[in-house]
């Protein structure tokens, strides 16, 4: 019943390669900026619960274990959000903690009606599916990959989280969700495709209005969840319309969204400790104090848009190529989305680096050179998986993938 | 085709891209670096231009998942990548001193050369989600270029236009590509049947494409970051970019989608969509120049008006027209690098490009001076100048519409209209910066560098050989092979006895101005209220030639909102986009945050309600117990 089954396909290793390389960078970008004494431990197991949470449920066949990853990482998330030990961290934590298990709880009903009606907890035997139960565990995955209406927990949660964590909340713990809806429900005709229909229009919808809020956020914070809540609605979209295009195109979407987003939240970090201020009105220009930083940080801008020598063109063009396959309208309504997502990143890079002159009066502290280099390696492997493109899609697409 | 073993369209996209990093990276080589990129470019674009004259060449270099990336070259591929490559050399060249010793000089020329190998790509690619791909790319480097201002300006903000009002029409383009893609099962070209346009589906791709040809040309409503960074950008990235590569790049992505892929001359609707842009772009940005104060935005408007022209000419469907369009857009890269490369080597030497400053500098630069006339005459359409021939054909196309649709004549007055408004801004540009009185400070202003001027110059000649020998030289060798069908006569007009009677007139004309009282003028000085003027105070500045164009009636507040920006599509978007995402944040996010926090509520009030039952006292406690019980039984005796 409860087997460890462990399957290892491309898409499972290509994900678990990518999980720990973030989390590598996360620990890299720990260990130069979190300086000050106490429980950094906490901090470090915290990382490594989430990363293997990651890697586990990217690689794992079995609806249980599956669970029980899933919870450690809710878990691993709750002292992540709480580790300042501030009344607003604990509080963001608690809400965080208990949204995400009340969603975990609806889901695991969902997998008991389906180990009921199937006998099995093991992904690739399940074969008939309850549309409740399948409705039950939506829930669950929403939840964790912020969807709209069920993401709200993760705007106090950025807001509370020490920077070094934001990556692998970008790149690894809000996957899960996703990950959980390619493995289980867009794998196979077993399910009706209207169903697929309303979570694309459910994901393009989640991605414009969210696209829209992060328009209008001024702390930096928030910019940045609501931009991920925008683009987990775009990885979604990939895989709820499926098809080679959107299956592969969500996969790469995942690692171009992994790497910018990671790198931008690094870099917000290192703005942050440069200056103090998290507001984009009240920042001081600091493209004269790193411009390699404002270099870097338009590459990865870049990226999340969709420009070319960028990973994220490529992941874009394949999502919206398996989108209009299915329908016209489904990438009218994805253009939108990406047109938003240009609006957004550029207003945040240009008031970031370009609206206000430098004056003598501000001071600007030096950016940690270690945190600069991990957002300079971020940068240069969104640029060089934007150039070399195939190779992802050509490792994903051989042998028939999973 | 292979040079060194690698196939020409190889070395033509990453020589120019290996020069500029190398010479990014070697700053003391830079020089060196970008003149082998860009010589080596030229010469291989001769080569493909050569080889291209017999058979096309297609090649496929890998398929990626369905999608062929492939290249295909031929006769306009071999057109387009020569001119790319020439204004390229010459721009640079240009650069070398117009560029130098300016802030984030290194950043530009790496800008230069990725735009060119980007351009090339565009053009040697053979399927349009390849093409795309390079497309892409240069919005990136036209971002970048952008953001370098010339002096102590700030191009930060025309640089976030650009790239925004881009970025767009480059997800439009983008969505129109895949649709097609999905419609027909592939996008290479050519197709052996071209597409016609009955499909509603296929009708939206074609105007999802037209989106990124426009704004990429920069017709209307797409323009409004040219005239911004106009401002504020040196002349250098002016010419090159918009003046240049962009109409290249355009027109050959609005012939090679027009009449390679889909068969325009099937959808009358979508031609006079074209036609109107065109007319519009045509003559109301020709109006908008007439009263601008600065050079460079003049020119910038210009640039606008002239594109017009090219998407008349080829929503017109009229082979004559087409190629009528396409040999405009030659001109259009000849006479506008020469008067943007001008006007900059004249900011060079006197700090500014404001109208008002300036002055009577022709004696002082001759040389620039004489290319700047040949320009403004080719640009205006004098005869015999190339300008002129391209847009005969223009005209000629729509005459021959006249059967097709009932208000053909519209248009040709619009063309004709806005050539008249082009005589006029061009002679007020002539008249303000190389004319009239000189200002004392500008006295000791010397002819530009040797470097700066003879890029303009030898575009000057081109405009003169391609006007008298039309025929002959590019219409033979680039423009009428380029087309995909065959032009028979275009024996309307003749180059070649025009010249000899405008000589003849010129010399009658400079006979009568040498016998006449012309040449000499009565001088004498000028009086305000008894005192003698100084000779600055009195100048009469050429900027506001056609100031009393705005007091005309309805024109005033036209002027009026277009410089509010009411027609700038930029501001419409940010608004749409900002009065959505107010409603999406304040009021969509903020029911769902309400929602949650009044399930919290909920859960809070109950655990009160409970709390308050559960006192501490026994006896409650028994009460609820046999309560309980009591529930049960009756429960159990049903």
């Amino acid at each position: 019943m409860i087997g460890f089954d462990f399957f290892l396909d491309r898409f499972g290793i290509f994900l678990s390669a990518l999980f720990i390389f973030i989390g590598l960078m996360s620990f890299i970008y720990a260990l130069a900026t979190l300086k000050k004494k106490g429980h950094r431990l906490e901090f470090y197991i915290t990382l490594i619960l989430i990363v293997t949470s990651g890697v586990g449920v990217a690689l794992s066949y079995n609806l249980l274990l599956i669970f029980i990853l899933w919870e450690i990482s809710t878990f691993a998330l709750w002292r992540a959000i709480g580790f300042y030990r501030q009344k607003e961290s604990l509080n963001a934590a608690s809400f965080s903690f208990i949204i995400n298990f009340m969603a975990a709880s609806i889901m695991l009903i969902g997998i008991i009606m389906l180990f009921i009606e199937n006998g099995t907890f093991n992904i690739s035997e399940i074969q008939s599916f309850d549309m409740v139960a399948v409705v039950l565990i939506t829930i669950g995955i929403l939840t964790k990959s912020v969807t709209m209406p069920l993401h709200v927990w993760l705007v106090p949660a950025y807001k509370a989280i020490p920077s070094a964590m934001g990556g692998c909340f970008a790149g690894i713990a809000e996957n899960l969700g996703v990950i959980l809806f390619l493995r289980l429900l867009a794998n196979g005709n077993f399910i009706a495709p209207q169903f697929f229909y309303i979570i694309a229009w459910i994901a393009i919808t989640s991605s414009v209005l969210m696209g829209g809020a992060a328009l209008l956020s001024n702390k930096l914070r928030n910019l940045l969840a609501y931009s991920t809540v925008s683009q987990i609605g775009f990885i979604l979209l990939g895989f709820a319309v499926g098809g080679t295009y959107g299956l592969v195109g969500g996969m790469i979407y995942i690692l171009a969204h992994a790497l910018a987003k990671s790198g931008l939240f690094f870099g917000v970090g290192i703005i942050e400790e440069m200056t103090g201020k998290d507001d984009l009105n009240s920042l001081p220009c600091v493209l004269k104090a790193s411009p390699t930083l404002g270099v870097l940080m338009a590459l990865l801008a870049g990226s999340i848009v969709g420009f070319f020598p960028m990973v994220g063109f490529f992941a874009k063009l394949m999502v919206v190529i398996g989108t209009v396959t299915v329908s016209g309208y489904l990438g009218v309504g994805a253009i939108v989305a990406a047109v938003f997502t240009l609006l957004y990143n550029w207003r945040f890079y240009h008031e970031l680096f370009f609206a206000k002159a430098l004056t003598r009066s501000t001071k600007v502290k030096r950016p940690s050179y270690i945190a600069l280099a991990v957002v300079f390696i971020l940068a240069l492997a969104s640029l060089l998986f934007g150039i070399f493109f195939y190779q992802p899609f050509n490792y994903l697409t051989a042998g028939g993938g999973f | 085709m292979e040079f060194w073993g690698i196939e020409l369209y190889y070395w033509i996209i990453f020589l120019p891209i290996a020069g500029g990093l190398l010479g990014f990276i070697i700053n003391r080589l830079r020089t060196e670096l970008n003149f082998l990129a860009f010589v080596g470019t030229l010469y291989f674009a001769i080569k493909i231009f050569l080889k291209t004259r017999g058979e096309p060449i297609s090649d496929s270099l890998a398929s990626i998942g369905g999608i062929n990336f492939r290249f295909f070259l031929d006769n306009l591929t071999g057109f387009i990548l020569l001119f790319v490559a020439i204004s390229a050399l010459l721009i640079w060249f240009y650069s070398l001193k117009a560029m130098s010793k300016r802030p984030r000089e290194r950043a530009f020329y790496l800008y230069l050369t990725v735009t060119l190998a980007a351009a090339n790509a565009v053009v040697v690619a053979g399927n349009l989600i390849f093409l795309f791909v390079f497309w892409n790319l240069l919005v990136f480097s036209l971002y970048g270029m952008l953001q370098i201002a010339k002096g102590n300006n700030d191009s930060s903000h025309a640089a976030r236009k650009a790239i925004t009002i881009i970025g767009v029409a480059d997800y439009a383009l983008m969505l129109g590509i895949v649709i097609l893609l999905v419609m027909v099962g592939n996008v290479d070209f050519p197709v052996a049947d071209k597409i016609t346009l009955t499909n509603p589906w296929l009708i939206t791709s074609y105007i999802l494409i037209m989106i990124g040809v426009l704004a990429k040309l920069g017709t209307m409503p797409f323009h409004t970051w040219i005239p911004e960074s106009a401002k504020v950008v040196p002349a250098s990235t002016l010419a090159f970019i918009p003046g240049s590569i962009d109409k290249l790049l355009g027109v050959y992505l609005l012939l090679r989608v027009s009449f390679f892929i889909f068969d325009i001359s099937s959808s009358m609707p979508l031609r006079i969509l074209l036609m109107v842009i065109g007319a519009a772009s045509i003559v109301f940005m020709s109006a908008a120049a007439l009263v601008q104060k600065d050079a460079q935005r003049v020119l910038a408007f210009s640039t606008v008006s002239q594109a017009g022209y090219m998407v008349l000419g080829i929503g017109t469907g009229m082979p004559i027209a087409i190629a009528g369009a396409l040999f405009h857009m030659l001109n259009n890269v000849l006479y506008k690098s020469i008067l943007f490369m001008s006007v900059g080597s004249v900011e060079n030497r006197t700090r500014t490009s404001n109208m008002n400053a300036l002055g009577g500098l022709g004696p002082k630069m001759p040389i620039t001076f004489f290319s700047f006339v040949i320009a403004v005459l080719a640009i205006s359409g004098v005869p015999p100048f190339n300008g002129f021939y391209s847009k005969w054909m223009i005209y000629q196309g729509i005459i021959e519409m006249s059967n097709q649709i009932p208000l053909w004549f519209i248009f040709l007055i619009c063309a004709m209209f806005g050539s008249v408004l082009t005589l006029a801004y061009s002679l007020k540009l002539l008249h303000a910066i190389f004319l009239g009185q000189r200002p004392k400070a500008l006295n000791k202003v010397r002819e530009a560098r040797f470097v700066m001027v003879v890029p303009s110059l030898i575009f000057a000649l081109a405009c003169v050989v391609f006007g008298i020998f039309a025929d002959l030289i590019p219409l033979k060798l680039f423009v009428l092979p380029s087309l995909p069908f065959k032009i028979e006569t275009i024996g309307f007009w003749s180059p070649g006895l025009a010249t000899i009677l405008i000589i003849v007139g010129i010399i009658i004309g400079l006979i009568i101005f040498l016998i006449g009282t012309v040449s000499n003028p009565k001088r004498s000085r000028v009086f305000v209220g008894g005192e003698v003027l100084d000779e600055d105070e009195a100048r009469v500045t050429g900027a506001d030639f056609y100031s009393s164009v705005r007091t005309l009636g309805m024109l005033n507040k036209t002027y009026l909102f277009g410089e509010g920006g009411a027609f700038d599509i930029y501001n419409h978007l940010q608004g749409l986009a900002r009065g959505f995402a107010f409603i999406s944040k304040n009021v969509i996010n903020r029911i769902i945050v309400a929602a949650y926090h009044s399930i919290g509520k909920l859960v809070q009030a109950t655990g009160a309600l409970t709390s308050v039952l559960h006192t501490g006292e026994l006896y409650n406690y028994v009460g609820w117990i046999f309560l309980g019980g009591a529930i049960l039984m009756l429960l159990l005796a049903l």
